[in-house]
């Protein structure tokens, strides 16, 4: 075989079969390519399937307002015409109201079985999110507009009602006259709306699509979502405070030892959530372990008057008494306390597995060359473990920012945080959008602390063992 | 007469049809735990003999109900439900609407729609029972004057300690008025209006530093156990199952107690519809009604079943007379407040706001 055969005319290097080596190259490499990805297709699927897909789904109900719109599209049409919202609309705007409720009441699907009964329900659902007392007049008047006058001779028997509808209406249920049940209609006017979202930080749209604040007595999210963040905070600094240096020992006992100790940390991690739950209950409440203990156990130093210079006569309590009592379960104090504890393996594990890592002897090596023991342990053995922390810190506020069953158990009044409104909503009022777009909100602010770590200490440093 | 064995031959035709159209899966039922579907158990299932009847499970609401209809995958029959969401639910079609001819009518021929305490809501709803939100205590917890009234609940002064109450505000707030002095029927207009509202939070400020909240049912019992509060609100038949079969020493203040009705439903697109609706038949009956306050202190919601309690005293399972009780009877019923659920559905998520604000304060 000479030389020449492997190169062409163009000066091209050719494999064995005369073919040019790059095609050949990007062949195969093509084909590495298709395989490495069907061999991914699966999990990427799965993804789709189990997470994006209904994420997704859920995700899009908190700017969809599409139901309300395919109910009441003449009511919405004639609200646009609406010039002065100071005043009660004009009859057309009532007829509108009551042409929408007739179509939509007879409404069929593709199989011939009513439908229209149901979506006018869920519209009057929907109408009391935005002012109490919708869902009642709305029923209330699809049943006077829709019935129809039984003795009529006729083919298509006539509705009863006939126009014109405002008297009519403002007679049945006063409410027909009150602006603002017509005013709160601004709000759910469009297919697509940021009303959720404004709902969930306690802002609203007023008559004319205008962001205002909500009544004040009706602020709530703020507050939770301030909790939110300060309990997730909290738990982990006190993660990080205990899980530093019991990852410590457990990286440089010896391993005997050490791994004795790690069972302990394992230990809590596998049992169940509500067991320990339910144990620090008995421990923290009010009439519970700690606080029986500390009343048999705190001496009595004094209680009584005494004679304090400056403030004369003064009573003073040192005792340890029955008032005294601690209340230490549910409340904010209870939710810290259970959450910590809950979720310090997730601290500990990853920090462990990076000082697992870090060589003893480079702190030799620091104290050979004239640090001190601390010196040494800030300067060369704490910038090591910083991967490890970070990834613990990501790991523990990441999970106690969407923390439900623990606050739900243990945060009694002042405990509560977002995760337990997202569930109130999804499960007790039915108000699916506004749980969306808290889930939303949640999820953008994981994301951006994602990327905020990113920006500052790299995800690359990120070490979960 | 002849009326009444039409109907029963119609109706046990109809039963009998539909059983044997009924396929041997077993039927699932949903309800809240505890004494409750112990008690259901007990006085519908095991008394059943046409079929096989699963008892689940679930904490409320009509999120996992929503969510089952609206994917097409429905997998529940029967759900045991609160009265907003019996309104709400049948709105929204996620409950099937039923032939209301196909129920047993009372013993003296009255049909079950019209053989009900309260007007039947809508054609989804197969009664159920009576409960209520009410105040109670440790026999021994106040030395001298003992609670009696709702006022004495919100007295922190008069009889100290710290109350229980729940997490949201249903009946809390009705409570509250009362309390105020508003009289019982005036209560949900007085609600209804801004100035209302704001008298039942007044008043609620007033034991506010004094509350332990909770929200699971058995909780009350054991903050009252073991110390925490003096006095709390629960569901009668818990305290009730308490006292009833553990023998405990509480007393229930029957006065400014808030009743709601509970009702079954048929779930739309239920697996087993024809089985399940044959079941509601039996669980609907002036005699399975009355079998199950046998079980538990909850008052029947048909009026018939009350007149076989009475004549079956002592008609507990251990021997004791039930009616005392019950939270239905004339003498408890005095200061009882009816729940309206239709004015919780219209303002049930403002209040609830505002009670979840004040909560947080």
């Amino acid at each position: 075989m000479s030389d020449t055969s492997l190169i062409d005319s163009k000066g091209q290097l050719l494999t064995n079969d005369g073919v040019p080596l790059k095609e050949s190259l990007r062949k195969s490499l093509r084909r590495t390519k298709i395989r490495s990805f069907l061999l991914l297709l699966t999990p990427l699927l799965f993804l789709l399937i189990m997470f994006v897909g209904p994420i997704g789904s859920l995700l899009s109900r908190s700017i969809d307002d599409i139901n309300i719109n395919t109910v009441l599209p003449q009511t919405f049409a004639q609200y646009e015409l609406w010039e002065d919202k100071s005043i009660l609309p004009s009859e057309e705007m009532f007829a509108a109201v009551i042409n929408d409720i007739r179509i939509t009441h007879k409404l069929e699907n593709s199989e011939g079985k009513n439908i229209g009964k149901n979506l006018l329900g869920k519209a009057g659902t929907r109408m009391t999110y935005e002012y109490s007392g919708w869902r009642s007049l709305l029923l209330k008047t699809v049943k006077s507009a829709t019935s129809v006058n039984t003795r009529s001779k006729e083919e298509i028997k006539p509705y009863k009602w006939e126009a014109p509808y405002k008297e009519q209406m403002i007679k049945r249920d006063k409410r027909w006259g009150k602006l603002e049940f017509w005013q709160s209609l601004g709000a759910m006017k469009d297919p697509y709306t940021m009303g959720y979202y404004l709902n969930a930080v306690d802002l609203r749209y007023d008559a004319n699509k205008n962001v205002i604040q909500k009544a004040d007595h009706l602020k709530i999210y703020k507050t939770i979502w301030m909790r939110t963040l300060k309990v997730s905070l909290m738990v982990t600094i006190f993660c990080l405070i205990l899980a530093y240096p019991v990852s410590y020992l457990l990286a440089t006992l010896p391993m005997r030892i050490s791994n004795l100790l790690m069972i302990c940390v394992l230990m809590p991690f596998w049992t169940s959530l509500l067991v320990r739950i339910v144990a620090w209950m008995i421990m923290l409440q009010q009439n519970g372990v700690v606080n029986d203990t500390m009343l048999t156990v705190l001496p009595c130093i004094y209680e009584g008057p005494i004679n304090l210079p400056f403030f004369g006569e003064t009573n003073i309590d040192l005792c340890f008494s029955e008032e005294d009592r601690i209340p230490m379960m549910y409340n904010f104090t209870g939710t810290i306390i259970v959450m910590t504890q809950v979720l310090l393996p997730f601290m500990i594990l990853p920090i462990y597995s990076v000082m697992r890592g870090i060589p003893p002897s480079y702190m030799k090596a620091a104290k050979n060359l004239g640090a001190t023991p601390t010196r040494a342990f800030i300067r060369v053995y704490m910038p090591q473990s910083v991967p490890g922390v970070g990834a613990g810190c990501i790991l523990v506020f990441i999970v106690a920012i969407g923390y439900y069953i623990t606050p739900e158990l243990v945060g009694g009044k002042d405990g509560l945080m977002i995760g337990n409104f997202v569930a109130r909503e999804m499960q007790q009022t039915l108000n699916w959008g506004l749980a969306a777009a808290m889930g939303a909100i949640l999820l953008a602010a994981v994301l951006i602390l994602y990327w905020a770590y990113d920006r500052l200490i790299g995800i690359d440093n990120l070490k979960m063992g | 007469m002849k009326n009444v064995i039409t109907k029963t031959l119609v109706a046990s035709a109809i039963s009998a049809a539909m059983l044997a159209g009924a396929a041997q899966a077993s039927v699932t039922v949903v309800s809240w735990g505890g004494g409750y579907t112990a008690s259901q158990q007990k006085a519908y299932v095991d008394t059943y003999s046409s079929g096989e009847i699963n008892m689940i499970s679930y904490n409320g609401g009509l999120g996992e109900v929503r969510a089952q209809v609206e994917s097409g995958n429905v997998v529940w029959d029967i759900v045991d439900v609160l009265p907003s969401q019996a309104r709400t639910g049948c709105d929204e079609g996620l409950f099937e609407e039923l032939d209301r001819s196909i129920f047993l009518p009372a013993p003296d021929g009255t049909p079950m729609d019209e053989d009900l305490m309260v007007d039947v809501p809508n054609d989804c709803v197969v009664p159920q029972i009576w409960w209520s939100y009410v105040p109670f205590h440790k026999a021994d917890t106040f030395s001298g004057e003992q609670p009696s009234t709702i006022q004495d609940f919100f007295d922190v002064e008069k009889f100290p300690g710290k109350r229980g109450v729940h997490t949201w505000a249903n009946a809390i707030v009705e409570m509250a008025l009362y309390a105020d002095g508003v009289a019982i029927p005036d209560i949900y207009d007085v609600l209804s209006t801004q100035d209302g509202q704001d008298r039942a939070f007044a008043k609620l400020d007033t034991i506010k530093d004094h509350v332990v909240f909770w929200s699971a049912g058995a909780k009350p019992l054991d903050l009252v156990n073991s110390g925490e509060v003096s006095m709390s609100l629960a569901y009668n038949g818990r305290i009730g199952g308490a006292v009833l079969n553990d023998g405990a020493d509480y007393v229930t203040v029957w006065d400014g107690q808030v009743l709601e009705e509970e009702w079954l439903v048929l779930m739309t697109g239920a697996p087993n519809r024809a089985a399940a609706l044959h079941f509601l038949v039996h669980a609907s009956s002036s005699q399975a009604q009355a079998d199950q306050a046998k079980w538990i202190n909850y008052g029947p919601m048909r009026p018939s079943a009350l007149p076989i309690m009475e004549a079956g005293e002592p008609w507990f399972n251990t021997g004791v007379n039930i009616m005392e009780h019950m939270p239905n009877t004339d003498e408890h019923m005095k200061g009882g407040i009816l729940a309206n659920p239709d004015w919780w559905a219209d303002n049930g998520q403002a209040v609830n706001d505002r009670y979840a604000a004040w909560m947080a304060q």
